[in-house]
């Protein structure tokens, strides 16, 4: 087990202190500027010193609270029109084209206009991480429904099985990993929604916490603020590995 | 003895294409009965429609007198490819008939229990498809028709994907399984000593269209054992049928390849 452990990791643990090692004495010794670039440790006192005023936790609320609402509600309506796309080609040929438009428009860039129309609040926010997490959703999910095995319905339907058991024992397991596969891409998408509207007009928010710190250049504050968002991405994406784990294990090797 | 299936003039048309002609046969109660013929004759076809999943384009197919239309819990299927569901284990599997009829109880699950000691996976129910062999996957999917109790079990080429040692092995294993319940059972495939191994009565079929060609009762005794292959008598069935449909294979291989 520890053996294991050692093998699995040893390599990016030693990449990752050696790359930290690397930054903060190429940030001492050769920048010694921290107006150019802060070192890790100074990164962690910004860290620690926005925590200890509860400056930190005030933006990584707002954000965490944006980033939720957007989230569960484009994943509810993501699956739903998966879901409706699959059961019916009508539904699917109307919606298509404004999946496919704006899947491959970068939404984000509609930020300023959401703001315009509901406030820098954060619901302009919430509308942006819908936009982005969305699509993948939706077009996973139908592909899901859509790539089930004919073989295993005709076997279920061999045994005399109605179209609803059909769908409830092999639609959708069968889905289910291409479902968790959009929900996991659409984390990445709406971590970066957050934060790029939040840069275009907030009150608070970690978007907000980086363009203030980019105003006042202070390079530590903004690298805090950089931090704290590349490990809420990385925790989320790891805990959703763990969740698939669990309720997808056929999918492995 | 009563008949347990009475098909009649069974006819399939894909399109314009005539698949299955007039094809006439009746059924003992307990009768092991084995199809073959080339391919392009049906005879996958033919079971299909038996098990309701094809429309027939013509006929009648009675069991136990009464017609039947679509897929029931009368038939149990088994499948060529396993067609297990990859996130149920093995029992799970196996209760799937059960379920779908909405009578999984206790004593169904006993009996499933009971089922899979018998086709050699006692210990393995809680196991999940990938971690099992091609020939284990065979006897689940064994276990999964007969779970349903049905009056007639139809099986599609089970063990044209094992490898030639699992499949002797496996039909051994259904011939003792048969002997437990003596099932009806219509056996499809293209294996000659496959059929005379394991029947009382080889239909063997003709090509373009699909239709019967010969009925040969296959006089050997049971209980039979895999020594039986080299006897002279078994040979001489496989030959005699193997004469019959030998120009046809012929074809079948040369139209394929073209």
């Amino acid at each position: 087990m520890l053996e294991r452990l050692r093998q699995n990791y040893l390599a990016g643990t030693l990449s990752v202190v050696g790359g930290l090692l690397l930054w903060e004495l190429v940030s001492r010794l050769i920048i010694a500027n921290p107006l150019f670039l802060a070192a890790p440790t100074q990164i962690i006192e910004a860290v620690y010193a926005l925590s200890l005023t509860g400056e930190m936790w005030r933006h990584v609320s707002i954000s965490a609270i944006e980033f939720a609402l957007g989230y569960v509600i484009a994943s509810v309506i993501g699956i739903a029109f998966g879901f409706g796309m699959a059961n019916s080609a009508r539904f699917k040929q109307a919606l298509q084209p404004w999946i496919s438009g704006l899947y491959a428009t970068p939404t984000i860039a509609l930020a300023p206009l959401f703001i315009l129309w509901l406030g820098i609040g954060i619901w302009s926010k919430v509308l942006v991480v819908i936009f982005l997490v969305l699509f993948p959703v939706t077009i996973n999910t139908e592909a899901g429904l859509r790539t089930t095995s004919e073989r295993l319905i005709e076997m279920l339907r061999s045994f005399g099985a109605t179209e609803r058991q059909i769908f409830f024992k092999v639609s959708l397991p069968s889905a289910l990993p291409f479902i968790l596969a959009g929900l996991k891409l659409g984390i990445g998408r709406g971590l970066i929604g957050v934060v790029v509207a939040e840069l275009f007009g907030s009150r608070a928010g970690l978007g907000r916490l980086i363009s203030q710190s980019a105003d006042s250049f202070n390079m530590p504050e903004l690298f805090a603020g950089v931090i704290v968002l590349a490990v809420a991405g990385i925790a989320m994406t790891a805990g959703f590995g763990w969740v698939e784990k669990k309720l997808v294990p056929w999918t492995r090797d | 003895m009563a008949r347990k299936l009475e098909i009649t003039g069974l006819s399939k048309w894909f399109g314009d294409l005539e698949a299955v002609r007039g094809l006439d046969v009746a059924v003992e109660r307990g009768e092991f009965i084995a199809v073959v013929g080339p391919s392009g004759c049906g005879k996958t076809t033919f079971l299909r429609m038996v098990a309701g999943l094809e429309p027939a384009t013509s006929g009648t197919i009675l069991l136990d007198g009464a017609p039947l239309t679509g897929p029931g819990g009368n038939r149990g299927f088994v499948f060529q490819n396993d067609s297990l569901l990859p996130w149920r284990t093995v029992l799970g599997n196996a209760l799937i008939g059960p379920e779908v009829a909405g009578s999984l109880d206790a004593s169904a699950r006993q009996r499933t229990l009971d089922l899979l000691k018998l086709v050699g996976l006692g210990g393995f129910e809680n196991y999940h498809p990938r971690q099992l062999s091609g020939g284990m996957r065979q006897r689940v999917n064994l276990a999964r028709a007969l779970a349903i109790d049905p009056d007639v079990l139809l099986m599609d080429e089970p063990f044209a994907s094992l490898d030639a040692q699992t499949r002797e092995i496996m039909q051994t294993e259904l011939l003792r399984i048969w002997e437990q319940g003596r099932k009806t059972v219509l056996f499809v495939t293209h294996q000659i000593d496959e059929a005379v191994f394991l029947a009382d009565r080889v239909l063997v079929l003709a090509r373009r269209p699909g239709r019967l060609q010969e009925n040969v009762k296959i006089e050997l005794p049971r209980p039979r054992a895999l020594d039986l292959k080299r006897k002279p008598e078994f040979v001489a069935y496989v030959d005699r049928i193997w004469r019959m449909i030998e120009d046809d294979v012929r074809t079948a291989v040369i139209e394929e390849h073209v």
